[in-house]
């Protein structure tokens, strides 16, 4: 590993280190294992710069934070089998039903339709709205082909439209939250 | 259009992943279509729902912290070892009378590394779906783009007028170099124009490579490293371009 690979790599994971940030947290659910995983990524990241091929940096970064996400939750896994990824995700906020519907209620809400969403829908939903990630990058990101990314982009779409019209329903009903 | 092909390609519409052509097809359809028009402004609900900023984790400080410390002490210790063997040269040259030719480039200077890495760049592009990142004709887009992404931003002009359209912007590495490329096409041919500092080109280069060429020019304080398939006589068009401020 030469001075200048090294200083390459700080570069990259320090521009997209909220994008790695973001996924990891999104995939593992708690601030604990996604900056470790984060941190691994980078250790990872160093020792293979030689192996990077050229073309987009940044899916290359991201794909080396998510296999070391992948790895977290196989070994939790292997630690638990009781233990979903789900349980170690913090319980979604906790709703008054009597205050109605608000901005921030919606957002929570839709933040915690996002978390229930099975793994493969939610990061390409992270990917693709939270990075603005082009269907190559996440293609690339996911080792998968493009038109598995618009199909899963796509049916966690559909998810979420479901979810968002709930939302609408439940603030019909409860308009000014009395 | 009918609707049926519509539908299917409203997601890529809003994910601007469509060609000009076919999202034009679209927006057509959409005009005359209001089925079509409510859907996708029911995709665009969720876009706007998880777009919301707060949806986005940032990096703890802490963390950010850690990873720049690591990646700085790091760098010492592979500068340390370089200096050793530099030093060791320098004894092995002393002692032994050795030629040892050591390259007068210093990490930001173009030399035979950056010149493949061009290459291999231009390439990679024309092989590549897109040859850009940010897809656009509009200079005030592709500026901006790079504002951020690379420490000197280059000046992006548009040579429409003059047969050089800009298509638009990507990022790559030359060398060591995080380098801008502003991408133009002139009739069928893509032309790379790799933005480098001006202290980064000692002498203008031009190399030719399986019926590819390289040339550098001055770019007003900026240099210009072009790689593309043009003629010579296109090429001079495009220099002139360029240099001219």
């Amino acid at each position: 590993m030469t001075a200048a690979t090294n200083s390459w790599i700080g570069d990259l994971v320090q521009q997209h280190l909220d994008a790695a940030y973001n996924l990891s947290r999104w995939l593992l659910g708690n601030e604990q294992d996604a900056a470790d995983a984060v941190h691994d990524a980078y250790v990872r990241a160093a020792r293979a710069a030689h192996t990077y091929a050229g073309g987009n940096a940044r899916a290359w970064w991201l794909a080396i934070v998510r296999n070391c996400c992948l790895a977290n939750l196989a070994t939790r896994k292997r630690e638990t089998h009781l233990r979903s990824v789900e349980a170690t995700l913090e319980p979604p906020t906790p709703r008054d039903a009597e205050s109605g519907v608000h901005a921030d209620q919606c957002r929570s809400l839709i933040a915690d339709h996002l978390r229930s969403l099975p793994a493969e829908f939610r990061e390409v939903l992270v990917l693709r709205e939270l990075e603005d990630l082009s269907y190559r990058e996440i293609a690339d990101v996911l080792d998968v082909p493009i038109g598995t990314v618009m199909s899963r982009l796509s049916r966690g779409r559909a998810m979420l439209q479901r979810a968002l019209a709930d939302i609408g329903d439940a603030a019909q009903e409860k308009p000014h939250g009395l | 259009m009918d609707c049926k092909t519509a539908a299917a390609l409203l997601e890529a519409y809003l994910d601007n992943e469509l060609d000009r052509d076919t999202a034009r097809e679209v927006e057509k359809h959409l005009d005359a279509c209001a089925d079509c028009r409510e859907a996708l402004s029911k995709l665009d609900e969720v876009r706007i729902a998880l777009r919301d900023t707060k949806l986005r984790y940032v990096a703890p400080n802490d963390l950010r912290e850690r990873l720049f410390k690591e990646s700085h002490a790091t760098t010492r210790a592979a500068r340390g070892r370089w200096l050793a063997l530099a030093a060791s040269l320098v004894v092995a040259f002393a002692a032994g009378g050795l030629f040892v030719s050591i390259g007068h480039d210093r990490a930001t200077v173009i030399g035979d590394q950056t010149i493949r890495d061009a290459f291999a760049s231009h390439w990679r592009a024309l092989a590549a779906t897109s040859p850009v990142d940010v897809v656009s004709t509009d200079r005030h887009t592709v500026k901006p783009w790079f504002e951020g992404k690379v420490s000197q931003a280059p000046q992006v002009r548009d040579f429409a007028d003059q047969g050089f359209p800009l298509v638009g912007g990507r990022i790559d590495y030359l060398g060591d170099l995080r380098v801008p490329a502003l991408v133009y096409r002139h009739g069928q041919h893509l032309i790379d124009v790799f933005v480098v500092p001006a202290d980064a080109v000692t002498k203008n280069e031009s190399v030719d490579d399986r019926g590819y060429a390289l040339r550098t020019f001055a770019m007003g304080d900026q240099h210009a490293i072009v790689v593309s398939d043009l003629d010579e006589h296109e090429f001079g068009a495009f220099a002139a371009l360029l240099s001219q401020r």
